[in-house]
């Protein structure tokens, strides 16, 4: 029979403390025991990147990574970037009041548009912090090259290099001035925004061709 | 919160208070149509299926039975909706596919939910908003005509109202809200499709572009995904699935199963259940790790199956598969025009097997109901799924539930994007059966493997074209024929249990835009309709990507002919207006070069290995059954670039126009254009599904043999929009992958003169048909391609599929084998050959050898004391020290079994002769070394003999001990004793006559235990070293040290144990073998001497990083048995590391370079094998399987800086030692437990590599990262051994 240890794990700067057999590695920890949706299951051999988080700021493949190999080191997920923009980079103030506060990159990925299905985007995002914190201002070349391991079958390539394109810009705000300077962008979602404009039944809209 | 985000249930909706929702009977559904899969209608218990609900605070649920695959679909109904109801995007929440709740409108499939599916709620939506209004003038005593709405409320001027300025029942405001109308009502309407909704012109949302209402939630880690849905009291099950690997109809399907050995399982925690059902097998655990180590290790026994037969010649194999032909249009007389055309073509275009490959493995949770809330709610069953058909899955659902259909509730949510059907249906029906059978909420995580193996695939295909030109270069005849093996997919499950019989049923499936959109005056349109050959389901494009693949390049073959501009032949004869709009402003975008014949871009002037081309495709995706509809029309220009030299295509740029009519959301239709457009170019390119050659098994499991396209193959992607906001919308997105591949063959052939017929192109494809090009006209020029006649290039698959063979074939051995075979397996099997044939000789002399030893035994005074030592004898110094040795001398590698106590034995430790298990060495009284004496410790230690006299086997290497110091030897003894007591069992050997006579041992001592190690001379140490030494303040001289590194070397340490080759019997050579490596357990330990084969020599300083360390930046990472020992040091003191450093440097490499140095020589080695081009020898594949595979941790630069230390292999010992063996451990079984966790994990690729695919990357780690090295001839014999060898070996 196999035999557990209990072990701390430091994740998104809480401690938790776990029962836990050399078998499990540190997705199905964060997945199945801290309860995190973040990090997903897409080989479990390390190739795609969706299961991307950062141990101690550095994006490691959670799916290959035996957890008692990493007690004691910093574990940040996806939920936790708000708080990781906190201290390292500027923090996002999400437009809409009811949602989180948002880190740079996540806020450039939503404003890109940057998925289809979503499911690679933990990774694609996870390795954007990665890159941005190690490089703030990296060339296309140095993009392709940080992402180039991480694989996405919708093809959503062309809208994730517009949202690092994004992140670089969003992280070079300073936080106090994170709002204002980032008029030039659109806000999250007009729609979401609600108009209050008059529709009336018998008006005629504009529609505006298409290019 | 919205009352509209608050779920609910189609059957609850009528008692509910303050809502007005429009409903519809439940539709029949198409039936009995032939050869199409049913369509599974609700029940009419099931009541009126809800299109739209509006709640009494003004938000909106609208309904819709289709599912939202990435596609932005639920963003563009909510757009629908809005629209038809005047609110903002945010006011509508979208209820998709679930069975309790959204309507059925059948499979989420071919580009129709919004051409076709949203029509019923516009509908439902623009009746409320006209009930709103009529209900509004009522109240204001008003014509409708006379109410708008606006502000969330409906509005009347003052003007209109009675009296002026009041409503009958609101005299006050000449406003209502929708509060007002509702109330506390409930009020149903039923839908009227005749309602007149909004007019185009007067659209302020659709046609806008919206941002996708899902993407922030996912940025987020929300729940959303089905893989994240958890519920209390959730277990975790794995599935094992059999071994005809994406194989889903014949006699052996669900009747394959021999057995299981549950007993397999017995190590295995919280194990709630293991299921078997005919062929389907399920484990189910508390925790998913453990699940996931149930699937793995639980032994099964399947019978051999037939196999389907190789489809490694797709053509071959389609055409000798059983169909019926099915004819869909004659016009004209094709045949007869044919025979009499001036240009005659007969060309064959074969499609492979290609996958969905969802990024994302499906998972699905069921949650068996008790029978309480069965009888209390009528659900049976409910399951969490990822589905594209909730209600056949449903269907297939009950079925396993042996309930009604509405007896089982499918909630869908949302999945990794699938492009037709994956696996999230099988895993549902898998979760079901293991949820019944354990009587709770189970769920099911495929692995990438089962996903990978068992998903329906994207069905092969094989189009015959026959057509011609007449005299004036127009086409006369154009004769189509196209086969395709269908793509039922019964539900996995259903088939593994045998709840379904597994046949194969014909489908009408490849008739998908089998008309060409050129007028032919004599045009033949046939099909081959077959049974499924391998699993197959619809994926993106179903039939039609690979019929217009043919059209496309047959027009352009044509052109050619004809000598026009394949643009203006396409034109020319291309009937719709639309389309050849679209096509034109396509062209014009791309800035189109016009041009007759292939080559008149040439190569690149920067890099003329490149030669460039451009290449045009059209097709309109005409999906469902024969004739089907028409979705967008789309259009592309390709630019490519193509390697002559290595044959690898890239495509640099696709302008792709884009005909959808209306677009609901035109940047949500951009990016669906991108992904299709991205999609395509990696199909094209390097998408095709690995067989067994024997069997057509599947045997792409990962993404290294099946690679996609990744960020360093993007090519920019320019879209054209047509403006037609006013007419219908047509299926949008999809359309625009279906001309692509025939884009890039068309780019292929301007680029290079070679027609490519058989996707993926391959850069062994492209260069397999340049060189029969070259060889065929190599006078030739760049006008060659355009004088070629009719089936110049018949002859490519035979001559491609010579080269592969040629360039991959292991048995093509070229070096000799090498030295290291004599290893200890060798000797083992040598030595049990000697004496099982039993020859005289032999036998004598084992007999002799047998008499001695029992003498031996005899002689052997039992020095086991009745009482235990005193350990206060013993300082604690001396206990620390002892414990430095005890991890230097590694005891607890050997005397520590798998997850068992530390130091209490039982580890088996393989040797030639059988299985020695480690003893005890914890100071329990019974088991252990409790009764040793100090003396009794020595003697073991000097001389193997043990307490109680019986003499040990050398596998304990007292042949190095014995030159332990006095004092050193005092140490070991007072930590032994000072340990924690633990009792054991004794272990029992399996050592094969007469190597079970320990006996036999006294006789083996008196040949090889005083067997002296060579000593080198101290005075080589190299100055350098000596500097090092100084610089971190060692207080010994070089010398001392030198001599402390040899001493700890051949002691305790016991370095020649591993690394020095071990003779027939067993004993460690010596002489020049000494620490000149060895193989042991199938692990090469390296050369400790001047043989080492490392890229770059070891010096002192290298040596202490690696021992100390487990990697160093010029000679990788320490793997297998030797990253153990390194963890295991790590109490050793920084001076004994370094003291042994010096000794092994100088015999290693007496010339001791500096870092500076070694930076430089490694600086020229990663330049020379950056610069080395393997792909010309024919080592694509397992490049390929090296990218998918290993690239994102081992890239020498140019990829992601992971964590771990990604020392280069071009400067790895292992990629350079003279047999493969460690690479291949370490490919196989990875390194979960490195010697240092800052170094990064390595997975097992055991389980997710075939074989083929193993050798591949061998050969080309071998070739890339080692040049200059010979090739290994070894590869495959090695495999076979290593596989066979047990995993925690």
């Amino acid at each position: 029979m196999i035999h557990s240890k209990r072990v701390q794990l430091r994740v998104n700067g809480r401690e938790h403390t776990l029962d836990l057999t050399p078998q499990a590695t540190l997705l199905h920890v964060l997945r199945n025991d801290v309860e995190l949706n973040g990090p997903k299951y897409g080989c479990g051999l390390g190739e795609c990147g969706s299961c991307t988080v950062l141990i101690d700021k550095k994006p490691a493949r959670s799916c290959v990574i035996p957890v008692l190999g990493v007690i004691g080191r910093e574990i940040t997920t996806l939920e936790g970037l708000p708080a990781l923009s906190l201290e390292g980079q500027c923090l996002q103030i999400s437009p809409n009041e009811s949602l989180p506060p948002l880190h740079p990159v996540q806020r450039a990925f939503i404003d890109a548009q940057a998925a289809q299905c979503g499911y690679c985007l933990n990774g694609m995002i996870m390795m954007t912090v990665a890159l941005l914190l190690r490089n703030p201002q990296p060339s296309r070349q140095e993009v392709i090259e940080a992402l180039s391991a991480n694989l996405c079958r919708c093809g959503a390539h062309v809208e994730i290099l517009k949202a690092v394109d994004l992140a670089v810009s969003y992280s070079q705000v300073p936080l106090k001035n994170s709002l204002s300077t980032l008029k030039p962008h659109e806000p999250l979602n007009p729609l979401l925004k609600g108009h209050d404009s008059a529709i009336d039944g018998s008006e005629q809209a504009n529609v505006p061709g298409v290019q | 919160m919205t009352r509209a985000q608050i779920p609910f249930k189609r059957q609850d909706l009528p008692s509910m208070k303050g809502v007005i929702w429009v409903a519809r009977h439940p539709v029949a559904g198409p039936q009995g149509i032939t050869g199409q899969p049913p369509f599974i209608a609700s029940s009419p218990s099931e009541g009126l299926e809800v299109l739209v609900a509006l709640w009494s605070d003004a938000s909106v649920t609208a309904l819709h039975g289709h599912v939202d695959l990435g596609t932005g679909l639920r963003t563009a109904l909510g757009q629908i909706v809005a629209e038809e109801l005047c609110m903002d995007l945010s006011d509508v929440h979208l209820e998709m596919g679930s069975t309790a709740t959204a309507p059925n409108q059948g499979a989420t499939i071919a580009s129709n939910s919004i051409q076709t599916h949203a029509q019923p709620l516009r509908c439902a939506a623009a009746q409320l908003f006209v009930w709103g209004l009529a209900q509004s003038a009522k109240r204001f005593g008003v014509s409708a005509s006379q109410v708008s709405y606006y502000n969330r409320g409906f509005h009347v001027p003052d003007s209109a109202l009675v009296g002026g300025h009041a409503t009958l029942d609101n005299p006050t405001k000449g406003v209502l809200s929708w509060n007002d109308l509702i109330q506390e009502q409930n009020i149903c309407l039923e839908l009227d499709l005749s309602v007149s909704t909004k007019p185009s012109h007067q659209y302020r949302l659709v046609g806008q572009s919206a941002e996708r209402v899902d993407i922030p939630a996912k940025a987020q880690g929300d729940l959303i995904f089905v893989h994240d849905m958890r519920v209390e009291g959730m277990l975790h099950g794995r599935v094992i699935r059999p071994p005809y690997s994406g194989v889903d109809s014949g006699d052996f399907v669900g009747k394959s199963l021999i057995g299981i050995e549950r007993e397999s399982l017995a190590h295995i925690p919280g194990l709630v259940g293991v299921v078997v059902q005919g062929d389907f097998i399920g484990v189910v655990c508390l925790r998913e790790e453990h699940a996931e180590q149930a699937m793995r290790d639980l032994v099964v026994h399947w019978r051999d199956w037939p196999g389907v037969g190789s489809l490694k010649d797709t053509q071959a194999a389609l055409s000798k598969h059983p169909s019926v032909e099915r004819e869909l249009l004659n016009e004209g007389n094709a045949q007869q025009a044919w025979d009499t055309a001036s240009v005659k073509l007969d060309e064959t275009y074969v499609w492979p097997y290609q996958m969905h490959a969802s990024i994302g493995p499906s998972c699905a949770l069921a949650q068996w109901c008790t029978d309480e809330e069965y009888q209390a709610t009528g659900i049976r069953l409910r399951v969490w799924a990822g589905t594209q058909n909730p209600h056949v899955l449903r269907a297939d659902l009950a079925l396993i539930a042996n309930a009604p259909d509405v007896g089982v509730e499918v909630i869908r949510m949302e999945a990794a994007g699938c492009y037709g059907r994956n696996c999230a249906d099988d895993v549902a029906a898998d979760a079901a059966i293991l949820s019944k059978a354990v009587n709770a909420p189970v769920r099911v995580q495929l692995s990438r493997e089962q996903e990978h193996a068992w998903e329906p695939k994207g069905a092969a295909q094989v189009m015959q074209v026959k057509g011609g030109l007449d005299s004036a270069g127009n086409p006369v005849a154009y004769d189509f024929l196209s086969s395709y093996p269908s793509n039922g997919a019964p539900t996995l499950a259903l088939l593994l249990t045998g709840l379904i019989e597994p046949v194969a049923k014909v489908y009408e499936m490849g008739d998908r835009t089998a008309k060409p959109p050129y007028q032919y005056p004599n045009l033949r349109v046939r099909v081959q309709d077959m049974a499924p050959i391998l699993r197959a389901s619809w994926l993106r494009g179903v039939s039609a990507l690979p019929n217009s693949f043919a059209h496309e390049s047959f027009i352009d073959e044509l052109a050619h002919q004809a000598h026009v501009d394949p643009l203006e032949f396409r034109l020319a004869w291309l009937e719709d207006p639309r389309a050849q709009a679209l096509l034109r402003d396509t062209a014009h975008k791309a800035q189109w070069r016009p041009h007759s014949s292939p080559q008149e871009q040439g190569a690149d002037p920067k890099d003329p290995d490149w030669l460039k081309g451009q290449g045009v495709a059209y097709a309109r995706y005409v999906h469902s059954k024969w004739p089907g509809f028409g979705a967008a029309y789309s259009a592309w220009v390709a630019d490519v670039e193509v390697n002559q030299v290595t044959g690898e295509v890239h495509v640099s740029k696709v302008v792709v126009g884009h005909d959808a009519g209306m677009l609901i959301n035109p940047k949500g239709v951009e990016h669906q254009v991108n992904g299709n457009v991205l999609q395509t170019t990696s199909r094209a390119l390097m998408e095709e599904v690995q067989t067994h050659p024997r069997t057509g098994a599947v045997q792409s499991l990962e993404w290294g043999s099946y690679p996609i396209l990744n960020f360093r193959q993007v090519p920019v992607i320019e879209i054209v929009h047509m403006p037609r906001q006013n007419e219908a919308p047509l299926g949008a997105g999809e359309s625009s992958s279906v001309p692509g591949t025939a884009a890039i063959a068309n780019a292929i052939f301007d680029a290079t003169g070679i027609r490519l017929r058989n996707p993926p192109f391959t850069p062994e494809k492209v260069l397999a048909a340049l060189n029969s090009a070259h060889r065929a006209i190599p006078s030739e020029g760049a006008n060659h391609g355009a004088n070629l006649g009719v089936n110049d290039w018949q002859d490519q698959p035979n001559q491609l599929a010579q080269n592969q063979n040629k360039n991959i074939d292991p048995h093509d051995a070229q070096y000799p084998s090498l030295s290291q075979d004599r290893n200890w397996s060798f000797i083992g099997s040598q030595l049990l050959k000697l004496t099982r044939q039993g020859l005289a000789l032999a036998s004598s002399v084992v007999m002799c050898l047998l008499a001695w030893g029992l003498y031996g035994l005899t002689m052997n005074p039992n020095w086991q004391q009745r009482v235990s030592p005193q350990l206060s004898m013993y300082g604690p110094k001396m206990i620390e020290r002892g414990a430095q040795l005890a991890a230097l001398g590694n005891c607890s590698g050997c005397h520590t079994a798998e997850n068992g106590a530390l130091n209490a034995g039982g580890k088996p430790i393989q040797t030639p002769f059988g299985v020695v298990f480690s003893t005890n060495i914890t100071p329990d009284e019974n088991s252990g070394l409790g009764r040793w004496s100090y003396k009794a410790f020595e003697r073991a230690m000097r001389e193997g003999v043990s307490a109680d006299g019986h003499h040990l086997y050398p596998a304990f290497p007292y042949t190095s001990f014995k030159d332990l110091a006095d004092e050193d030897m005092m140490s070991l003894y007072a930590w032994s004793m000072s340990q924690t007591p633990v009792a054991t069992q004794p272990y029992q050997n399996t050592l094969s006559w007469p190597f079970n006579t320990r006996g036999l041992m006294r006789f083996w001592n008196t040949l090889f235990l005083n067997n002296p190690s060579p000593l080198l001379e101290p005075t080589t140490l190299d100055k350098q070293a000596t500097q090092s030494l100084k610089a971190v303040e060692r207080a010994q001289q070089p010398d001392d040290l030198f001599k402390r590194g040899e001493y700890l070397v051949s002691s305790v340490g016991h370095c020649s144990a591993c690394h020095t080759e071990r003779g027939m019997m067993g004993n460690e050579k010596r002489d020049s073998h000494y620490l000149s490596g060895a193989m042991v357990n199938d692990w090469f330990a390296p050369a400790l001497t001047a043989k080492n084969t490392a890229p770059l020599p070891w010096t002192a300083e290298e040596l202490f990083r690696y021992l100390r360390t487990g990697h160093t930046q010029f000679h990788g990472v320490a793997s297998g048995p030797m990253a153990q020992i390194i963890k295991d040091w790590s109490s050793v003191p920084d001076e004994d590391l370094w003291a042994m450093s010096i000794y092994l440097a100088n015999s290693m490499n007496p010339r001791a370079q500096t870092d500076d140095e070694l930076s430089t020589m490694a600086t020229v080695r990663l330049e020379q094998s950056k610069a080395l081009e393997v792909k010309a020898r024919g080592l694509d594949v397992g490049q390929r399987q090296f990218e998918g595979s290993c690239s994102a941790c081992h890239h020498e630069g140019g990829g992601p800086n992971l964590l771990g230390t990604n020392a280069p292999l071009s400067l790895n010992t292992n990629v350079h030692g003279e047999s493969p063996n460690n690479l291949i451990q370490i490919i196989l079984k990875g390194c979960p437990t490195p010697a240092n966790a800052q170094m990064g994990f390595m997975p097992a690729f055991k389980d997710s590599l075939t074989d083929s695919q193993v050798v591949d990357l061998v050969h080309y780690i071998r070739a890339r990262y080692a040049p200059g090295k010979p090739e290994w001839t070894q590869v495959n014999e090695t495999l076979e051994k290593l596989r066979q060898m047990p995993t925690n070996n």
